[in-house]
């Protein structure tokens, strides 16, 4: 299923919608980031089935030649895993803002996280709601000033990285627009890994967003784990860097369990394989409820 | 001799009476038996109160009855806990513990005097016979069978299965208070012998409730996915395809809440397979954004709601049928769905098939309004001859489409040829948000009218399905029964009791309940005067939706009332034997000016 060689170049992934996004969204890069890693990855087009919610960032579906799905607000994580568990053989990708992952469809993520299906799971953070023009988002720093929380928000923010962690994701990565190669690489990567990938990418509002929010502040003040040595194996290191979310902001895979986990699909075909051939005929299935 | 038969039962929680009137429906089955079994508990998870109920007959059965014919009480508290389902008469024999020191012209049944009372040791013929008091139910087993002559060897042969794996000390033990049973009545016989008829064609029957029947109705028609959550009293429905669908290549996914689960299910249908998710009421009301979605993304998908007393918690171990409004009209937006309503356990399985059907046909999500009386209830039914049902694969698109393809292109039927992940070429953008033909987002209001006219139109076929109606009774009747789901069975008896008593009377069950057949109607209430449409609920939904869509009869009534008090045939007669007087009454005023 691997091509060696590249059978589609990123222009192949890209659609022909012209995106909504405000000029200057972190979100054009997410979409080029993941045109880049989807033509290294080397499935095409039509292998791909690409899952959203509801918000800007959920349109990103549509600006990709894949089979898309732009769903209803917080629930992309339950639809992915319907198709793939339907269709393993699949590349499934989910993606939205941290709105429809950490707020209205919060709930889903730990438990997709403990099923392990092999999904990618790309939020777009902008800490704030786009779509309905700056209201409180759940990774909103305390404080903050918006439309809804006129004399600022009274709620801590979750912590997304750190949420993953905890839930056993076995990959979990952050990375921001504002390094377009470093984030595409990652991407390549969670998609590459067997089993459900979180990137957690810093995806500015530049019109509702705040000023150290911004490309410029990333670019001054990203710090990638890269250059830090950092061992996406070790585990405590990973949940003690997840703790500076918020504050500092660190690029890179920080956890990547070295020995991944079975995937649900795949327990799940197991167990058809054993138990296919105790199967009466479909069109005897009544004889279940014979009485002799 | 006997031909229809009804026994009560009620105790405490470890008396078995429910596995005894499982064993006593088993027997039915096996001797070629008609029968229904519903079951019904105190609110305690274990222990408590328990009673059954099992209707026995020659011919087929179609609701659980009314009065019974037979009572057994292990104690007097337990039994008249459930007072009003188990409603004693004068032609009723019952049987009670002995021990319970209540005399048996002194019974707690104010102002009923039972046709014959026996007061049984029934604990000490358990405790002599098999060692422990556990065997209770086994001596009653042998009573009903000695009394009423229901087939003994069929009860055994119960029992050598049941107790197979347990060992020949536990078989020969329930054998022997079996025997202590029958030993009894030969002591002590019925002053007036009721014993069974003999079913004409012995075997060969099937043994079922509702919910098994759906499932192994979704897997005959080739569903391949389920998501769901437990939630009473549906989640049978999980728990079958959870030991079988794996079987057929397929996946159960119990989902971390039910918008998880029908979210799931979607997927699986995008993805191109066959899905179903099940639920109750309040499931159903968590369900309902992603049940728009699927018909926005015109994607099939069957759901199942087996209706409980509402609203919110309401009564989750009771039937209602109340749940019809929110089957048909519980979306934003202008949507029409296709809801279908089984009657029985038996006819469970055609509507399952044809649910998963319609919604391959008509890429649209499609209901199953089922209910708790039929969900739960075991039936003995007639083989299934599955050869007779066609299944419908919804329709994919051709090498020559996908060369150009187009998701929602507007076809004279509305179907659009529907791709899938995986299909060269068929890719496209799924979506709940407005679309045009090819899936590209968009604020025309253009192109939104144009979509609804074409989901619409989509389901305009289902105008010439006379098939999902069932008219029963004489065609040029004035008098007329509606009913549908569970209610409908009672109906059936009904129309039998009334051509006993004369009346001429005609019934129209709907299995389509949804989008309201008005052609149907109006040609069935040509003949009309006056009649009943017969519903659990308070409001009498059926009743005004129709009145919505279709002008009615003006002697059409609505015979409606809150679930958990289930109708009788006896009252629907009576009822209709008053509006037939009171038409009477209105056809007199209009002759006597003439005269």
């Amino acid at each position: 299923m691997q091509a060696t060689a590249p059978v589609c170049a990123p222009k192949d992934f890209k659609s022909e919608l012209k995106p909504i996004w405000c000029p200057g969204c972190g979100d054009y890069g997410v979409v080029q980031a993941i045109y880049r890693a989807l033509a290294n990855v080397g499935r095409p087009p039509h292998e791909i089935a690409f899952v959203s919610g509801i918000g800007c960032s959920s349109r990103i579906p549509g600006y990709t030649t894949a089979y898309g799905f732009n769903s209803v607000h917080g629930r992309a994580l339950p639809i992915a895993q319907g198709i793939k568990l339907a269709n393993p053989d699949l590349l499934v990708l989910a993606a939205g803002g941290d709105g429809d992952g950490f707020s209205i469809g919060g709930g889903h993520v730990p438990h997709t996280v403990r099923r392990n299906p092999d999904i990618t799971y790309i939020v777009m953070d902008n800490q704030i709601y786009g779509l309905t023009k700056g209201q409180l988002s759940p990774t909103s720093p305390k404080g903050l000033k918006t439309v809804t929380s006129a004399y600022g928000s009274l709620e801590n923010p979750v912590n997304p990285l750190m949420y993953m962690l905890s839930y056993g994701a076995p990959f979990v990565a952050q990375g921001t627009p504002a390094d377009l190669p470093g984030l595409a690489a990652m991407i390549e990567e969670a998609i590459r890994y067997p089993g459900f990938a979180f990137v957690n990418v810093q995806s500015p509002c530049v019109t509702y967003g705040e000023e150290e929010q911004q490309i410029k502040a990333h670019k001054a003040h990203m710090k990638p784990l890269a250059d830090l040595a950092h061992d996406p194996s070790d585990l405590l290191k990973a949940f003690d860097l997840s703790q500076a979310y918020g504050t500092e902001l660190y690029t890179g895979v920080l956890y990547r369990n070295p020995a991944p986990p079975p995937t649900f699909e795949a327990l799940a075909r197991a167990r058809q394989a054993e138990l296919m051939p105790h199967a009466l005929p479909r069109e005897r299935i009544l004889d279940l409820f014979l009485q002799e | 001799m006997t031909r229809d038969l009804i026994i009560g039962m009620a105790g405490s929680g470890g008396d078995g009476i429910v596995s005894a009137g499982e064993s006593l429906i088993s027997a039915c089955a096996a001797e070629g038996y008609h029968a229904i079994m519903t079951k019904s508990f105190g609110s305690q998870i274990r222990g408590g109160e328990s009673s059954c109920r099992v209707r026995l007959a020659i011919d087929p059965v179609l609701n659980p009855g009314g009065a019974i014919d037979v009572a057994v009480a292990l104690n007097w508290e337990d039994f008249l806990k459930f007072g009003a389902e188990l409603p004693v008469s004068g032609k009723t024999v019952v049987i009670y513990e002995e021990r319970t020191a209540v005399a048996p012209d002194k019974l707690p049944l104010v102002g009923v005097t039972p046709s014959e009372v026996f007061a049984v040791p029934i604990g000490e013929l358990a405790r002599k016979t098999a060692g422990t008091d556990k065997a209770k139910n086994t001596v009653v087993l042998g009573l009903l069978a000695g009394w009423f002559g229901i087939g003994q060897e069929a009860i055994v042969a119960g029992f050598r299965k049941k107790f197979a794996k347990k060992g020949t000390e536990l078989l020969e033990a329930n054998e022997r208070a079996f025997q202590a049973g029958i030993d009894y009545t030969l002591e002590h016989p019925l002053s007036t012998p009721r014993r069974m008829e003999r079913p004409p064609t012995p075997g060969q029957k099937l043994l079922t409730d509702g919910n098994d029947m759906c499932a192994a109705a979704a897997i005959f028609a080739g569903c391949k996915f389920f998501g769901g959550y437990p939630i009473t009293p549906s989640t049978e429905v999980m728990q079958f395809l959870s030991r079988e669908i794996w079987k057929y290549g397929g996946t159960v996914l119990q989902a971390e809440d039910e918008i998880a689960g029908i979210g799931a299910a979607l997927g699986a249908s995008f993805a191109g397979r066959k899905a179903m998710t099940a639920t109750s009421g309040p499931g159903m009301s968590l369900k309902g954004e992603i049940m728009g979605l699927a018909t926005i993304a015109e994607l099939p998908l069957v759901i199942v709601n087996v209706q409980r007393g509402g609203p919110s918690t309401g009564m989750p171990t009771k039937s209602e049928q109340a749940d019809l409004y929110q089957a048909a009209f519980s979306a934003h937006g202008d949507v029409v769905r296709p809801v279908l309503a089984p009657t029985c356990v038996a006819d469970t399985f055609a509507t399952t098939v044809e649910a998963f059907n319609l919604a391959e046909e008509y890429q649209t999500p499609v209901i199953v309004l089922s209910d708790q009386e039929i969900a739960q209830r075991k039936e003995v039914v007639d083989p299934i001859d599955t050869s007779r049902f066609r299944l419908v694969e919804r329709r994919r698109p051709t090498a020559s489409e996908l060369e150009h393809y187009v998701r929602f292109r507007a076809t004279d039927s509305g179907v659009s040829p529907i791709s899938q992940p995986g299909m060269k070429q068929g890719n496209y953008l799924g979506a709940g948000i407005e679309h045009n033909e090819h899936g590209d987002p968009t604020a025309s209001g253009n192109v939104h009218a144009r979509m609804n006219e074409k989901r619409f139109k989509k389901l305009e076929p289902l105008r010439r399905r006379e098939d999902l109606f069932t008219i029963e009774g004489a065609r040029e009747s004035p008098l007329a029964l509606i009913s549908w789901g569970s209610s409908a069975g009672v109906c059936r008896e009904a129309l039998r009791l009334a051509k006993e008593r004369g009346l001429r009377v005609k019934l129209l069950v709907p299995t389509l309940l949804y989008p309201i057949n008005e052609d149907i109607y109006k040609s069935f209430f040509t003949s009309v005067e006056g009649g009943l449409v017969v519903e659990q609920s308070h409001q009498g939904q059926l009743y005004r939706l129709l009145r919505m869509y279709v002008d009615l009869p003006a002697g059409l009534r609505s015979f409606a009332r809150s679930g958990a008090n289930p109708f009788r045939p006896a009252e629907i007669v009576d009822t209709l034997r008053n509006l037939s007087l009171s038409l009477q009454r209105r056809v007199q005023d209009k002759l006597q000016p003439q005269e």
